[in-house]
């Protein structure tokens, strides 16, 4: 099946401010980025993390780039996809090892989340969407309307994705109101 | 009919992302609520040394090399205040903690104290700059306060008296100490209970 190129567009445009946000907090606070992937546990040496701590924020910003730009969607979706899976078997070993009560540092809003299943749901989800990404869509000449289309439902579709991160913010803080009462 | 469409259209991506903003807002504000209903004051846990009771007394070395006393009676009160490098919180809390210190300098002392890895909590000591504080390694200390999550603080007094003790999430819940010693209640709960 394949998609109108209004999907797409939208997807793309909304995975991409997703990335771009996601970077520019993660470089604007480096020092808080870095402890939260010291605090992971996985990269050896601090010497490494602190380059890690550049290269995702990074290599976030030229996925994000890419993925506006219809020549260079595909290598969007790519690098996309390797990043998303990176950080989500960061997340997943950390669970395994039954961490919860690590901050997430993935950016996104100002509220720290913890890490949780819900939090790699979340990014098989955005995985899901870079797959729609990257079919080819239907070849048709656009209009205004679907300029607009694509510019709101791209703002509504991360006003979504900031809005599940609040509310997986306040899920753990929910339980220990709950175990108090 | 086509005008009419495009019209909707345009009126309901308006609706829509207005919708969008007004959930997320809501998301925020339940956020926010959480943490202000969460514990009134410091939270107490009904472990390790009462309120009242003496502190155990340790002679600690500190990162920086000089030796510390802490529970022992002196001319300043010790706020212990417990810290590890991978919590979040704590991180938030540093220079909540390095204002109060100053504020209270005339009669308050603060010893930062944690255990584990020793490169890893240099990291963090160096990273984090807390130089102005003494800063101590030691499982022990922490046992003995049956710390159990952080951050976690003991406010004890001239006499070597556990005065104040709990859990530390905000400004609040920190001064909440202070003041928990001021009036002689064991915690903010304790206070609101006979009130």
């Amino acid at each position: 099946m394949t998609p109108d190129p209004v999907i797409t567009h939208m997807v793309a445009a909304a995975l991409a401010m997703l990335l771009l946000v996601g970077a520019w907090q993660k470089l604007r606070d480096q020092v808080a980025f870095r402890t939260a992937l010291e605090a992971y546990d996985i990269l050896p040496a601090s010497r490494l993390s602190g380059a890690f701590a550049w290269l995702l924020p990074a290599a976030e910003v030229v996925a994000g780039i890419a993925l506006v730009i219809d020549s260079t969607r595909a290598l969007g979706v790519v690098l996309g996809a390797v990043l998303l899976t990176v950080v989500t078997a960061a997340v997943a070993v950390n669970l395994l090892r039954g961490r919860t009560d690590l901050g997430c540092g993935c950016g996104g809003i100002e509220d720290e989340q913890s890490l949780s299943w819900a939090l790699v749901a979340r990014n098989g989800v955005l995985l899901a969407l870079l797959a729609v990404v990257s079919i080819e869509p239907v070849a048709r000449d656009l209009l205004w309307l679907d300029y607009l289309t694509v510019a709101a439902g791209a703002c509504a579709l991360y006003g979504l994705y900031a809005m599940i991160n609040q509310l997986l913010a306040n899920q753990p803080r929910l339980m220990r109101l709950r175990s108090l009462a | 009919m086509n005008e009419a469409l495009a019209v909707a259209v345009v009126v309901l991506w308006i609706l829509v992302i207005a919708l969008v903003v007004a959930v997320f807002a809501l998301a925020r504000q339940i956020g926010v609520l959480y943490e202000r209903v969460a514990p009134m004051g410091a939270l107490m846990m009904d472990e390790g040394p009462k309120v009242g009771d003496l502190a155990p007394v340790f002679n600690l070395t500190t990162l920086a090399g000089p030796r510390v006393q802490v529970g022992a009676p002196g001319s300043h009160s010790t706020l212990v205040f417990f810290v590890s490098p991978t919590c979040p919180v704590c991180k938030k809390l540093l220079p909540v903690l390095r204002s109060s210190a100053k504020v209270e300098s005339a009669w308050l002392r603060v010893v930062l104290a944690s255990d584990g890895d020793e490169a890893k909590q240099r990291a963090f000591y160096e990273k984090a700059e807390l130089s102005d504080f003494p800063y101590v390694l030691s499982a022990e200390l922490g046992m003995a306060f049956k710390v159990g999550k952080l951050p976690f603080a003991v406010l004890i007094d001239e006499q070597g008296r556990v005065r104040a003790k709990g859990l530390i999430n905000s400004r609040e819940q920190l001064e909440s100490l202070f003041t928990a010693k001021d009036l002689g209640v064991e915690s903010i709960q304790e206070y609101l209970q006979k009130a």
